[in-house]
């Protein structure tokens, strides 16, 4: 009886809804470009800001297939993979836009994958490095081609991460045993793995123990005392979900053992002020660009601008996936000038074969460029279709090395210390560990 | 004693029916996805209400029913490849079983108790998810790439919303026999329904495995709607808050309002998209619902109804009060 | 094992002190209090916000903590609890409601990212192989001095006496013309200094982060359900347990079982014996 009324208010309200959104049609001069992550975290920030300033820039000469100017429309996640899915139908279904960009963390990409391959819209992801989704590509390539991620896959870093430990942990410190950290995520298996496959017959480290903890772990010092009972060299830790608790309490403990490895807080520029000024002696492997890395003339002009636009707002200083969101977006309306617009059938290609050196002082120093299908990296073996080109052999001149090791100095300075190339500091250990 | 469902009941239903079955005609295609979710919320909401709203047991920790049984579908049709005719009906058995160890606290403990029990449940399965068999649940990154059921949002509205209309009829139907109305004086006092002879235990079991039954659909269609599952989507307090919410946000114990509550909160959150973007929406919303809730417990339907008594007082005063709307019970 | 004890009762004494406010309002208020966590992150926030931001000294920042707090418990009695007085599952749900809020206040206010407190006391000790820092040894010795200012309090002043009348039975005590309603207020007002306290010593130990007020409400939870109602002894006990539990399920079982064990150890005791360990048994 009276549940009636409501049903019918219910259905009023519903039908109001679909008038309003209905409304909305996009006017047929303007591209849309879609950005999809969170508005609240500096990764989200990063590829948010760098894709804007792509556009702005694109815009400003001209508009794109024959003077249409690009309007970007932004759709928060959360960092919640149910919002995420929402997010990735709004920009789909009520938006309309033809290429999405995306600053997603794992679970959120993967959660709206499945409406990627049913929406069939170009998607660039920028900071998720999970080698999941490449190999769905590997699987069924049709499936998943519109799908493109210009970071280096996690099994990309950790290889190139076992020459860091051959050339520098194993041959320039000396070091032959170590104990890993491990946090209990999907990320800190997969690296875990590769790691402890390679660390030993590669670079002659031995592996002691895994301890693996729970990320909401309060206390570390328990763990702290096995790793250093165990009569390991070094720590190698395996951080990415609240990274900060673990290596602010290696500093405050003072943990007598040095600690390298992955720790997903430390590789943005506000990790200094984040930690209070008590974050030195953390070194992380960090996907390029990182923190301290001398950028190639032409990606210095993106960052003056990045400066210039948000240098009061956090973060000051972009992420690695702001330059790949900057370089993205050029590369997929290059392509998409190619192709006569984002049909899959002509851009999927066209984007295959974008193909952007970066240089500086003569030498190759970035390269946003696509593994195609099909294509076997020499030294992994294996395929990665429309991941990043990267190079995991020196001397990195068919494409940017996978990783680099940052070292984050006691004064605050953050120095790129591996590989070679692109060093501009040493590798340290704390002060107060015995060297 | 009055029928269950009167004439008036029937056509009202159909009217609602018809209307939600025309809406594709009149509305985009986004509009009817956010609808989905809304549909899925209200089974959620609804069995939670089967449980929680009727018997008074408040559960913290229904994402834990809902994950049995969206996980085990998953994993039966991802990893072993069974097809979803068979396990769907086993993740919905499965999620039975589970209802069985959400029972077994309640045959103890009550109120604050249990509520803290099964957030203690939810969080238990959160962290196994984890630690156990990774390479089943995917760990922390879940699955993707479940198989979905159907392509496209009409299809999709369609048959989500007739899902969730045929679990609706049967709870409502459910809840208005003498069956229902004794799992609401099991709110009420308990000791006065065993006093009266029935078998309280029997009762809170069938309620139990009512809304475990509900959740396991529910779960289990989502599931294979989302096309992908995280522990963090699920075993989150987020969503235990946004079903709750809903549920008395729409009026607990009355089937119809936790229905118009997740469609209330639903369309809230995604109507607040356009004007505030970034995070400022959660904080509009958490502050509406939390206004909404203080303001009137009872909920929408509450509400609704004193409006409706109000102006039917004023035209012909035939006031014959259900009693069922305001029988005093907040959750 | 020297280690394990000094790591345990370092960890406990702060599980302590999170628990303590937490119990407080559970043994008068008789409700959950589920925005108690959220105490503990502002506490932690007005500390940083004081500390770091405008460079204040340390006490300072320690009051300002202590002043949200209490407002913060004072505007949630006021506001929320009051208003639905006697429904102890709505004061639940709203409490909850509440503390979802407060965390997208604070992604608003402070952004989404961690951030890490300087500790409000420098340096570490060694003792043996064992490191400890000289903050988590503050935090136990402030746990130990809270609880035993609490306990005396609730025994020997007229407050807190009457506090405990309350808690024992509030219609008995209206009627004996305590003003309870006073009473209340004060009560929250303590709680909510006390999670405030807590939050600085486990910020300063952890991290800032607007998702942080799970994890410190789940101790407390688990604290005052094992350790019973209107138990503080009772607490005191547990946080113990459960503190001594967690360092040694990391030292020689496996860190990553660590809130497992928890979790099981709530609904064990949650089901066989409800009142609690320590508890007085009604509810």
């Amino acid at each position: 009886m009276q549940s009636m009324k409501k049903l019918v208010a219910v259905a009023a309200l519903a039908l109001s809804a679909g008038l309003v959104s209905a409304g909305w049609s996009h006017a047929a001069d303007t591209i849309k470009v879609g950005f999809i992550g969170s508005f609240a975290s500096d990764a989200g920030r990063s590829t948010m800001r760098g894709a804007q300033i792509a556009i702005d820039e694109l815009n400003a000469a001209g508009g794109v297939l024959g003077g249409k100017q690009i309007e970007m429309v932004k759709a928060d996640t959360h960092e919640d993979v149910t919002e995420g899915i929402k997010a990735y139908e709004y920009l789909a279904e009520t938006e309309g836009v033809d290429f999405i960009i995306s600053g997603c963390i794992d679970d959120v990409s993967l959660g709206w994958l499945p409406r990627m391959t049913e929406y069939k819209i170009p998607t660039l992801d920028t900071w998720t490095s999970n080698i999941g989704i490449i190999d769905k590509l590997v699987e069924d390539y049709d499936t998943y081609k519109m799908y493109f991620m210009n970071v280096a896959t996690d099994e990309a870093l950790a290889t190139l991460y076992v020459d860091f430990g051959k050339d520098i942990l194993a041959k320039k410190m000396g070091w032959k045993k170590t104990i890993i950290l491990q946090e209990d995520t999907a990320f800190g298996n997969a690296i875990n793995g590769l790691v402890t496959q390679l660390l030993a017959p590669e670079a002659g480290i031995e592996v002691l123990d895994t301890i693996v903890y729970d990320t909401a772990t309060v206390d570390f010092s328990p763990i702290f005392s096995r790793a250093v009972d165990s009569g390991a060299d070094f720590i190698y830790l395996i951080a990415s979900v609240n990274s900060q608790v673990v290596s602010s309490q290696y500093v405050k403990l003072q943990v007598p053992l040095a600690m390298t490895g992955v720790n997903v807080s430390a590789l943005g520029q506000e990790y200094w002020d984040d930690t209070g000024g008590a974050g030195g002696g953390i070194s992380t492997l960090s996907p390029v660009p990182s923190v301290g890395f001398v950028a190639d003339p032409e990606s210095q002009k993106f960052v003056d601008k990045y400066i210039a636009e948000y240098g009061n707002e956090r973060p000051k200083y972009p992420h690695f996936n702001g330059f790949n969101a900057y370089w993205g977006i050029k590369q997929a309306f290059a392509a998409a000038e190619e192709a006569g617009g984002f049909g899959l059938d002509k851009w999927v290609p066209a984007m295959e074969n974008q193909d952007l050196k970066l240089m500086k002082d003569g030498k190759l120093w970035l390269r946003y460029a696509f593994w195609k299908p099909g294509e076997v990296e020499e030294r992994t073996q294996r395929t990665y279709p429309h991941n990043i080109r990267f190079d995991i052999t020196p001397p990195y001149d068919d494409g940017a090395p996978s990783m680099v090791v940052i070292q984050w100095y006691e004064n605050g300075d953050a120095k790129v210390v591996y590989p070679p190339k692109y060093a501009t500091g040493e590798f340290e250990v704390p002060s107060w560990v015995k060297k | 004693m009055k029928g269950i469902m009167t004439p008036r009941h029937v056509a009202l239903w159909i009217a609602f029916a018809a209307i939600m079955l025309l809406l594709p005609q009149v509305v985009s295609n986004g509009t009817l996805r956010i609808i989905i979710f809304a549909n899925f919320l209200a089974i959620f909401a609804m069995s939670w209400d089967f449980l929680s709203g009727k018997t008074g047991y408040v559960s913290f920790g229904h994402p834990f029913l809902i994950g049995i049984g969206a996980y085990t579908t998953a994993i039966l049709s991802y990893r072993f490849h069974m097809p979803i005719e068979y396990s769907i009906p086993i993740a919905v058995l499965t999620t039975i079983a589970g209802g069985t160890f959400f029972f077994l606290p309640a045959l103890r403990i009550k109120g604050t108790y249990f509520a803290l029990v099964t957030l203690a449940f939810m969080e238990l399965i959160y962290q196994l998810t984890q630690v156990i068999r990774p390479d089943l649940t995917g760990g922390t990154r879940g699955i993707s790439g479940v198989k979905t059921l159907l392509v496209g949002a009409v299809p999709n509205y369609y048959f989500s919303f007739l899902l969730m209309l045929g679990i609706a009829l049967v709870l409502w139907v459910l809840a208005r026999t003498r069956l229902g109305t004794a799992l609401d004086a099991i709110a009420m006092n308990e000791e006065a329904v065993s006093g009266s002879g029935l078998s309280t235990t029997k009762l809170k079991l069938f309620a139990f495995m009512v809304s475990a039954a509900v959740a396991g659909i529910g779960g289990a269609f989502y599931v294979h709607y989302l096309g992908s599952i995280a522990p963090r989507a699920l075993f989150d307090i987020d969503f235990v808050f946004t079903i709750i919410v809903s549920a008395l946000i729409g009026g607990a114990s009355t089937i119809v309002g936790p229905m118009l509550g997740a469609f209330f909160m639903t369309f809230l959150l995604e109507y607040l998209r356009p004007l505030l973007p970034g995070s400022e929406r959660y904080l509009i919303y958490g502050l509406v619902a939390l206004v909404l809730y203080v303001y009137q417990p009872k909920g929408i339907y509450a509400i609704i109804a004193d409006l409706r008594d109000g102006m039917r007082s004023k035209n012909a005063n035939n006031s014959k009060n259900s009693g069922k709307v305001g029988d005093g019970k907040a959750a | 094992m020297t280690q394990i004890l000094i790591q345990g009762f370092l960890l406990s004494g702060l599980y302590a002190l999170i628990a303590v406010g937490f119990t407080l309002i559970f043994s008068v208020g008789r409700v959950l209090n589920l925005a108690y966590g959220a105490y503990i992150m502002m506490g932690g926030y007005a500390y940083f916000y004081a500390v770091h931001i405008w460079h204040l000294p340390k006490t300072l920042g320690f009051l300002s903590a202590v002043v949200v707090g209490a407002i913060a418990g004072i505007l949630m009695y006021r506001l929320l609890v009051k208003r639905l007085e006697g429904d102890q599952v709505a004061v639940e749900i709203s409490t909850l409601i509440l503390a979802v809020i407060i965390q997208a206040g604070i992604v608003l206010l402070f952004n989404d990212s961690s951030k890490i407190l300087l500790p409000i006391v420098n340096g570490v000790w060694h003792v043996g192989s064992t490191t400890i820092t000289k903050n988590m040894v503050m935090a136990m010795i402030a746990s130990w001095i809270i609880l035993g200012g609490l306990l005396a309090f609730v025994k020997f002043t007229h407050l807190g006496r009457a506090i405990q009348a309350v808690s024992m039975d509030p219609k008995g005590a209206l009627i004996s013309g305590i003003r309870t309603d006073r009473i209340n207020l004060t009560t929250w007002a303590i709680s909510g200094a006390l999670g405030a306290v807590a939050g600085v010593f486990f910020a300063t130990h952890t991290q800032l982060n607007p998702s942080m007020w799970v994890s410190p409400l789940i101790i407390a939870v688990a604290v005052v359900i094992v350790g019973g109602i209107g138990s503080i002894i009772g607490s005191l006990i547990v946080a113990h347990i459960i503190g001594f539990m967690e360092i040694i399920t990391s030292t020689l079982i496996g860190a990553e079982l660590r809130g497992i064990f928890t979790m099981l150890l709530i609904i064990i005791v949650l089901v066989v014996r409800p009142q609690g360990l320590f508890g007085r048994g009604d509810l």
